[in-house]
């Protein structure tokens, strides 16, 4: 007899405007099993968890939970079927304790008051039965040893969370997940806040919970850490399931392999590399999340950055704008040293940062689309306090013709844009004075198809004008084919700059999951 | 744009209001036959200086996303400053340098914002920013020790007062800028602060300005050529000011920004220090010029007035269609908000109503303005 799963996916389809973000997945999950899910960036794992929250529900395909068909259309929906997601952020309120985290919302009462020794005590027993001793033992590394022997377990679940660390925090999140009637736990990312050990922790938490007949999906890029804890795996490409295997019968090789295995698309075209003088240098450059990174961008070169997430890409493009401060490390544009403090000084050396999130460090969203073309450059278009008009719609104009934006007219408002339209009047609009060097984080993210192929378009000709360009995105085969040359960054490390040419797409990923080190 | 689409129904409202008043209400009420008259008007216009001077600064504070509450407080502690300064026949040995300096810092401080620049490390400014305020604090010493009504004396009373004012904006804005406390706390720490200065003048009475202040005096009170009140001229012509800074030049462009998105405009490369600090002190400039009307047109100095007056300058700023969430609004659009709340201030005194319900009368039509204002907004996003 084979085992019943307990979850079930078939041809499960999701689409977002042009793009689709699952496409017919079938996936299974056991009692009792823990299954990784593994993907790239943007492969659709999110997704996939989001349609089993019911925060997303898809256009096709049927969920079955234990045999029988379960829509899932809503968040209580999934609730209601026991099915439980923790999310990479967790929700904990940090004011509060342990136990009054577990029953937020469902607090034990009485006539409308709170019974608060119910709670304490019902908290404690169920993170005995759960077996979290991790978590019990989690105030006795206090110091206040003596009051907690009189007041015995509950002194635990009174602690509040904040101080806590971070894989007890984890727990406790699992603990409220668990506190219902739980079949499916779903834990995006969990680790990676985590130290070694407290991951060593968690993890052998979630065997136990496996051993009692969980079904838990498990979602990490740590390939290494799969493979030592998941029993089966499921690789999500392009928002394909492209297969499942069992753990013990594959090696990181295989993984990294499968992962990437795709066809590269041909719409990359990297642009001719004529090669010129270097733009900016960066040497040991120290930050808040950076550390001692150094590279060197030519004119008329894409220059990637390549990581995963929370790798410091981000954290790197903020430091050379000036957003964030830089602690040490020079850097020289034409050769010259510059001292970069504020974004303004950033501009003045002709390092310009079109930023990730357009809506919140981009484009002021209230106004029209001409006030974005034209805010960097009022001292341009007023002069003392009479606005030029003329020149001002120049600006605008110049902008919207060469970059193809649509817009019914220029004082339309930026946020009834396209996604792309919008990405597009940002870049637009730094190109007014060409600067010398263009830092794009994630510009193709949230983008349809189509716009996505202008942006290539766009970086190919400013890249043969002569523009250096510093590439982001989270698309690591869009950074490994539209780059001359590639960075790999890690925990905010450099690890090496390479060749485009030289390296594969596995190689990479192998490099930035840390499945092989240089 | 200083005019555009969004005044429209604002001028309509006052239209409505003036024929309400003036006609009454069919039926049920006979209106007041002299609202029309022309003293009568001008009254009105006299009454909304000082709230429209305080609207003026509180727009741009609350166009950056912020608020200042402590435009009341300062209202008094710039008119108890000034009167004392004017009228004082000696000072303790003290106070005149003391007040020299303060008006030199303040000075500097709005010096500073003019002439912008960050040239060389924070040491060297330190020191050309001490060195210039000590230096114009020796010029107002030296203008302090005229003779009593004479120019000098006013002078020194005139400046010191205001920079006062702008050394409490420039304190606000500083804190807004830079720390991460809300500028509602830090705005109402310091209307504390500034209500308890006012309050050390003459142990907190009132303080009469002196029959030969005729200058001061004519500020709240004169008429240029017989017709109009200088209030009024000194309002419009602070009212042409603010709208030119956030209408017409850079300065105004980076608020729209700032307020509409902070991030962005950081991203843009505006100094949103410098921006936000010089928004605070321009805000406590125009406060300290109504608080020198509002001392002129009481002919004294009260050390308990201007309580409530950052609520009346709100809702004018917001019934003349302010956005509170930031990055929306216009000086017109507050100059026509302060009108209507003085048309209903006066009308419905003139008609008699008790004043228990004239606030109820204006609390509901606040209300009616700004939920309009959300309405026509969400309509057209």
């Amino acid at each position: 007899m084979t085992i019943e799963p307990l979850l079930m996916l078939r041809g499960v389809t999701k689409r977002f405007g042009g793009t689709t973000a699952l496409d017919r997945v079938d996936f299974e999950l056991r009692r009792g099993e823990i299954h990784a899910l593994l993907g790239e960036n943007g492969a659709g794992k999110s997704t996939l968890i989001k349609v089993l929250g019911g925060i997303h529900v898809p256009e096709h395909g049927t969920i079955e939970i234990e045999g029988r068909p379960t829509p899932i259309r809503t968040v209580a929906d999934a609730d209601r079927h026991g099915i439980r997601i923790i999310h990479q952020e967790l929700s904990l309120a940090g004011n509060l304790s342990i136990a009054e985290n577990i029953f937020l919302g469902r607090e034990p009462s009485r006539f409308g008051w709170l019974r608060r020794g119910q709670m304490d005590r019902d908290a404690a027993a169920l993170i005995a039965s759960l077996g979290l001793v991790e978590l019990e033992a989690a105030d006795r590394a206090r110091p206040d040893r003596k009051r907690q022997r009189l007041l015995g377990r509950l002194q635990g679940v009174r602690t509040p969370v904040s101080a806590l660390s971070m894989a007890h925090q984890q727990l406790v999140e699992i603990a409220r997940a668990l506190s219902t009637q739980a079949k499916i736990l779903v834990l995006d990312e969990p680790t990676s806040a985590l130290s070694e050990a407290e991951t060593e922790v968690l993890f052998a938490t979630l065997r136990r919970l496996r051993d009692q007949g969980v079904g838990i999906i498990y979602i990490s890029h740590r390939l290494e850490e799969i493979l030592r804890l998941a029993d089966r795996i499921t690789v999500l490409r392009d928002g394909r399931a492209i297969g499942t295997q069992d753990a013990a019968k594959v090696n990181q090789r295989d993984l990294v392999r499968w992962m990437v295995g795709r066809d590269i698309a041909d719409h990359f075209h990297r642009p001719a590399f004529r090669g010129g003088p270097i733009a900016l240098e960066v040497r040991d450059l120290w930050g808040p999340r950076t550390f001692g990174v150094g590279f060197a961008v030519r004119y008329g070169e894409v220059f990637g950055l390549a990581g995963l997430v929370g790798a410091g890409r981000t954290e790197l493009a903020r430091l050379l704008f000036g957003i964030d401060p830089i602690q040490r490390g020079q850097v020289f544009v034409d050769g010259r040293p510059v001292r970069i403090a504020h974004p303004r000084d950033a501009l003045n050396a002709g390092i310009v940062l079109v930023p990730e999130d357009r809506k919140r460090e981009g484009l002021v969203m209230i106004q029209s689309v001409a006030f974005n073309l034209a805010l960097p450059w009022v001292h341009e278009w007023i002069t003392g306090c009479v606005p030029r008009g003329r020149r001002r719609r120049a600006i605008v104009d110049r902008a919207i013709r060469e970059f193809g934006i649509r817009v019914a007219n220029p004082e339309q408002c930026v946020a009834e844009l396209s996604g792309g339209n919008q990405q597009k009047t940002l870049v637009a609009r730094w190109t007014e004075h060409r600067p010398k060097v263009l830092i794009l984080d994630e510009p193709t993210r949230g983008v349809d198809v189509g716009a996505r192929e202008e942006m290539f378009a766009i970086l190919n000709e400013l890249v043969e004008s002569g523009m250096a360009v510093v590439l982001i995105s989270s698309d690591l085969a869009e950074v490994l084919h539209l780059s001359h040359r590639v960075a790999l960054l890690r925990d905010g490390r450099l690890l090496r700059t390479v060749a485009a040419e030289e390296i594969s797409l596995e190689t990479m990923v192998a490099e930035l999951t840390g499945a092989i080190a240089r | 744009m200083i005019v555009g689409k969004r005044l429209l129904p604002l001028v309509a409202a006052v239209v409505v209001l003036q024929l309400v008043f003036r006609f009454g209400i069919p039926f049920l009420w006979g209106g007041i036959p002299r609202f029309w008259h022309f003293e009568n008007q001008l009254d009105i216009a006299q009454q909304i200086s000082v709230n429209a001077i305080l609207a003026f600064g509180m727009t741009l504070t609350i166009l950056i996303g912020g608020i200042d509450l402590s435009v009341g407080a300062l209202v008094a502690l710039v008119g108890t400053t000034t009167v004392y300064l004017l009228g004082a026949t000696r000072f303790a040995w003290w106070e005149l340098p003391a007040f020299a300096l303060l008006a030199g810092l303040g000075m500097e401080v709005v010096l500073r914002l003019i002439l912008g620049g960050r040239s060389g490390g924070l040491a060297r400014i330190a020191a050309t920013t001490g060195l210039r305020a000590v230096l114009l604090a020796a010029v107002a010493f030296f203008c302090g020790r005229g003779d009593l009504g004479g120019p000098g004396r006013f002078l020194f009373a005139v400046w010191t007062a205001l920079a006062v004012a702008a050394l409490f904006g420039g304190f606000n804005g500083a804190c807004a800028a830079t720390t991460r406390m809300p500028p509602f706390i830090i705005t109402l720490a310091t209307m504390w602060v500034a209500r308890g200065a006012a309050l050390r003048f003459n142990e907190g009475r009132p303080m009469h300005i002196p029959e030969d202040q005729t200058v001061f005096l004519a500020l709240g009170n004169g008429r240029l050529a017989d017709t109009a009140p200088i209030p009024v001229i000194v309002m419009f012509l602070l009212f042409v000011a603010a709208a030119v800074l956030l209408h017409r030049t850079r300065f105004g462009q980076h608020l729209h920004a700032i307020g509409g998105n902070r991030e962005a405009a950081r991203y843009t490369g505006i100094p949103l220090v410098r921006r936000e600090v010089a928004v605070y002190v321009i805000c406590s400039l125009w406060t300290g010029v109504a608080g020198m009307i509002h001392a002129s047109q009481l002919y004294s100095a009260e050390p308990a007035s201007g309580v409530g007056f950052e609520l009346n300058a709100i809702a004018a700023a917001v019934v003349g269609g302010t956005s509170f969430t930031g990055g929306i609004g216009t000086m017109a659009g507050t100059l026509v908000g302060a009108i209507i709340i003085g048309i209903l201030d006066k009308g419905l005194n003139q008609a008699g109503v008790h004043y228990s319900f004239q606030y109820m009368v204006k609390g509901l039509v606040i209300l009616a303005a700004v939920y309009l204002d959300v309405r026509r907004q969400a309509k057209r996003a």
